[in-house]
């Protein structure tokens, strides 16, 4: 179907081999980077892949735009197989890798969607007034004719994203669309990225920073360690957790046997904790089981008894970073 | 000071090892280098060697081969200096360390240095697996006085890395190394008579050949390997590979010096 | 995607090569001004064997006294042998490094759509150095186009062509090694010096001259040389001529083929743009 990604068991491993002359004689050493992951995109969805470093998402991305070969598994991309249609399928697919450096800094902004729009199959008069069109809708026009290396990260992410949307696809693929970039650059990439969707494309992204799947996406599937681990809408991940309320504290200072003893207690399911250098402070993230309220008692008074002084405390909603404490016991960033 | 510059020297060695690919530009390159221009000498001397009489008669050898691997050789060793040293800091440059390095304390000057004489001790290697290999495996003959060769290589050195030193800060701000190499190199190959006796050129030629200090090393080591010269025939040579040092010391010395006021006063000179 | 959409798009990526070029200057200036640098070296050489500009030694080995013909003519052909090489190799190492290989692939263009687009550039700027060196040599050594110009380009036609399938193993072998420059430095030079751009290959040691003969690029080479020179070939004419025939055919199957295997194995491995 048109504008739809039905993804099937799909795995990857890479075979990891040492430099030299081991590399002769070692044995290939299989590493597993994505495991059987299934899901299907309905289209005109934001659909996001949320997960840490390392989790696959790059992998993922890669083996959907054809770069990459499956290990196992199939995917249906705007109802062609992704193996037996590769061509087909990036006909259809625009796709934004991570990295400043995909698109040509030593051509301008104007060069390089003309470039790919015409690598796309349009015409070169096509490609012009698209790219055209597609400055001014991206705020590029009076930079458009500068070279790109001249340009701020965030302009080059746009120009990046430009290329991708030139031929106007019903599919766009993002590897992590804000990574890297300032708070503001970060929000006008949403922006479009909203505006994008609203046009009817399937838009399919990851991130690792849990407030732009939330706020962004119509539904996340929580990746770790190459599996998905929860897939649904962020409202409805949330809701799962709701019953379970949240302390958020900060405190001076922070030793394992303390986590160990409030591990201990029993109404705690789980407690994270991050240490602010330039603050010189612990934040620590509470979750409690059922919501007991009872349990605060408890929890302040071991931090007491071990001499910790508690600077802030509070009692929050969960957020979508909190799901995925939940699920694997450990923090998003590290 | 010395110990800090054995010590950048180590440094070199340790991130050369991990390149694999400067072996072959290093031990293969110089070997395979000559070869055209030996083969096509060969050609030109004829069958029998039927032209090596005029070849000598314009050119005070008939060991022309010998006369061509002198001149490749100290040929490739500015190449090789000008991509080594002279990429030194568009290097740094491009991997962004350039501005803070510099604005750190150790001096610039020291870290070029130690860089220098870790490359003058690979040179010199190079250069002995080049002449070996002529004279054991193609019989080329390098007779002379060896003391005199030396001297002339060791007033070469100053030269060479003079140039490189002004080439390298040349290169930070036209950020073009490929081009700016090929440009400087491709100038060296068509004047410094690498492959021919100057007696050949044209008098403009001849003219701008005179200020290159390559040139007269080329000559004087030729004079010295394949004509049993005397301090007394290359003394010309001598004074002018002296005055050439003290000019390109200085005037690389004043560049570095310039680039590394410039850096501390913008904090920047861009990457691109 | 049809053979028009293929071919707008190997005008797209000859266009963008024309652009990038323009934007490094120095670089620009230096491929103009290149060809002086190669020819001088040999020229000043050979008049150091030269009796009244006549090489007189070269005339016992190629029975011609002509020795600037016989290697401009060398170094033009050699020139096309490095453009396809550097075309394909560096600048697909280039673009590795920097991540819009990748961009690239992504498009829905065959990969030998990209192979041969990012020739085209060079081979123009080649062709047009080629020009002016035969203009310039024709000014200085009245160096001209003798009646065997139609003949020699229909006789190194299939040879370039089959100098494209080796470009696409060398392409295949930049993947796989990430590594370029020394590569195709090596590699080309190395051809060209033993297939006899330089010299007449008869004056190679014995254990040289065997790979020589092995290399076909040495008959496209010979046979110019033979048809607009009146050199003496290796083999017959027309001999050699059936070689360059065959190599391209044999060329450009196992270039494609080598190419897609190793192409293949790189999207398995995921090493086309992980660092
Ligand atoms: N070509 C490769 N060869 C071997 N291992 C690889 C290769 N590419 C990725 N990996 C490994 O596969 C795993 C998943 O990597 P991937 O890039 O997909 O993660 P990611 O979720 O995109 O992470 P990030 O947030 O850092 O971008 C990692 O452990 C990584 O080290
Ligand atoms: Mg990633």
């Amino acid at each position: 179907m048109q504008g739809q990604i039905i993804v099937e068991n799909l795995a990857k491993s890479y075979v990891r081999r040492k430099k030299g002359l081991q590399y002769l004689f070692q044995k290939k050493e299989q590493i597993p980077a994505v495991k059987n992951v299934s899901f299907t995109i309905e289209p005109g969805e934001i659909f996001g892949l949320l997960g840490p470093n390392g989790a696959g998402k790059t992998t993922t991305i890669k083996m959907l735009s054809t770069l990459l070969e499956p290990t196992a598994g199939r995917a249906i991309i705007n109802g062609y197989d992704l193996a037996e249609r590769p061509a087909k399928v990036r006909e259809t697919l625009g796709t934004v890798l991570t990295g400043e450096r995909s698109i040509y800094w030593k051509l301008t902004g104007r060069e390089n969607l003309i470039y790919f729009g015409t690598l796309y199959g349009l015409s070169r008069q096509k490609a012009k007034e698209g790219a055209q069109q597609l400055l001014d809708r991206l705020e590029l026009t009076d930079r458009a004719d500068e070279l790109v290396e001249s340009y701020s990260s965030g302009m080059k992410q746009r120009i990046a994203l430009g290329k991708a949307l030139i031929f106007d696809p019903p599919i766009l693929l993002l590897d992590e669309p804000t990574v890297g970039l300032d708070p503001q650059s970060a929000h006008k990439v949403r922006e479009l990225i909203e505006e994008i969707r609203d046009e009817g494309r399937t838009i399919l992204l990851t991130t690792h920073y849990m407030q732009e799947a939330d706020r962004l996406c119509d539904r996340v599937a929580i990746i770790d360690n190459g599996e998905i681990i929860a897939l649904d809408c962020p409202q409805v991940l949330k809701n799962k957790l709701e019953e379970k309320k949240l302390v958020n504290l900060t405190v001076n200072e922070w030793r394992p046997e303390i986590e160990d003893s409030i591990k201990g207690l029993e109404p705690i399911t789980n407690i994270v904790s991050n240490f602010k250098e330039q603050e010189g402070i612990w934040e620590l993230g509470a979750h409690l089981r059922n919501g007991q309220k009872e349990a605060l008692p408890s929890l302040l008074d071991v931090l007491y008894r071990n001499g910790v002084q508690v600077q802030s405390f509070e009692v929050v909603d969960p957020t979508l970073e909190d799901v995925f404490i939940h699920l694997t016991g450990k923090s998003l960033r590290e | 000071m010395i110990e800090k510059i054995l010590l950048v020297a180590q440094k070199e060695w340790k991130i050369f090892r991990r390149y694999p690919s400067w072996i072959i530009a290093l031990f293969i390159w110089p070997v395979i280098f000559p070869f055209t221009y030996i083969f096509t000498s060969k050609a030109l001397a004829g069958v029998d060697g039927a032209a090596v009489d005029v070849f000598q008669g314009i050119s005070g050898t008939d060991n022309y081969t010998g006369f061509i691997v002198i001149g490749a050789v100290l040929w490739m060793w500015v190449n090789f200096t000008l991509w080594s040293i002279g990429g030194f800091l568009r290097n740094e440059q491009m991997r962004g360390t350039l501005e803070s390095n510099w604005l750190s304390p150790a001096s610039r000057m020291v870290h070029l240095l130690g860089a220098s004489f870790f490359f003058i001790l690979v040179n010199l290697f190079v250069m002995a697996i080049v002449v070996l290999n002529f004279s054991l495996v193609f019989n080329v003959e390098f007779t002379g006085n060896l003391l005199l060769g030396s001297l002339v290589y060791l007033l070469t050195l100053p030269t060479v890395y003079g140039l490189g030193m002004l080439f390298a800060s040349l290169v930070v701000w036209a950020k073009e190394i490929n081009a700016m190499v090929f440009l400087v190199r491709g100038i060296f190959m068509v004047f410094c008579g690498m492959t021919y006796p100057l007696a050949v050129l044209p008098d403009w030629m001849r003219a701008v050949s005179r200020f290159i200090p390559l040139t007269y090393s080329i000559d004087a080591l030729r004079k010295v390997f394949l004509m049993e010269a005397t301090f007394a025939d290359v003394r010309g040579d001598i004074m002018m590979l002296l005055l050439f040092s003290v000019i390109l010391v200085a005037g690389g010395a004043l560049a570095f010096k310039f680039t590394e006021a410039r850096v501390k006063e913008s904090g920047s000179l861009g990457v691109y | 995607m049809t053979w028009q959409d293929y071919l707008r798009a190997m005008g797209s990526i000859f266009l963008r090569d024309f652009y990038v070029f323009t934007r490094y200057p120095f670089n620009a200036v230096f491929r103009l001004i290149e060809p002086v640098v190669w020819l001088a070296p040999v020229y000043f050489m050979s008049l150091g064997f030269s009796v009244e500009g006549q090489a007189v030694g070269f005339a016992t080995y190629t029975g011609t006294s002509d020795f600037m013909a016989f290697i401009i003519l060398g170094a033009i052909i050699s020139n096309y042998i490095s453009a396809v090489f550097w075309g394909i190799g560096f600048s697909m190492k280039i673009e590795m490094d920097s991540g819009v290989l990748e961009s690239n692939w992504l498009t829905p263009q065959p990969r030998l759509v990209h192979l041969l687009g990012r020739t085209l550039f060079n081979v123009l700027i080649t062709s047009i150095n080629c020009i002016w060196v035969a203009l310039l040599a024709y000014y200085l050594f009245g160096f001209s186009w003798g009646d065997g110009i139609g003949m020699a380009v229909l006789t190194l036609l299939p040879m370039l062509i089959a100098l494209y399938g080796l470009g696409f193993i060398l392409a295949g072998i930049v993947l796989l090694m990430r590594e370029a420059n020394t590569l195709i430095d090596t590699s080309s030079y190395l051809v060209s010096m033993l297939a006899g751009a330089n010299f007449p290959v008869t004056v190679l040691p014995r254990f040289l001259l065997v790979i020589s003969f092995a290399l076909p690029i040495t008959y496209g080479f010979d046979a110019v040389r033979g048809i607009m020179l009146g050199t003496k070939t290796l083999l017959p004419l027309a001999t050699e001529q059936l070689i360059l025939v065959l190599f391209m055919v044999v060329m450009t199957v196992l270039g494609a083929m080598v190419f897609k295997v190793i192409e293949r194995y790189c999207r398995r491995m995921g090493t086309i743009g992980y660092h």
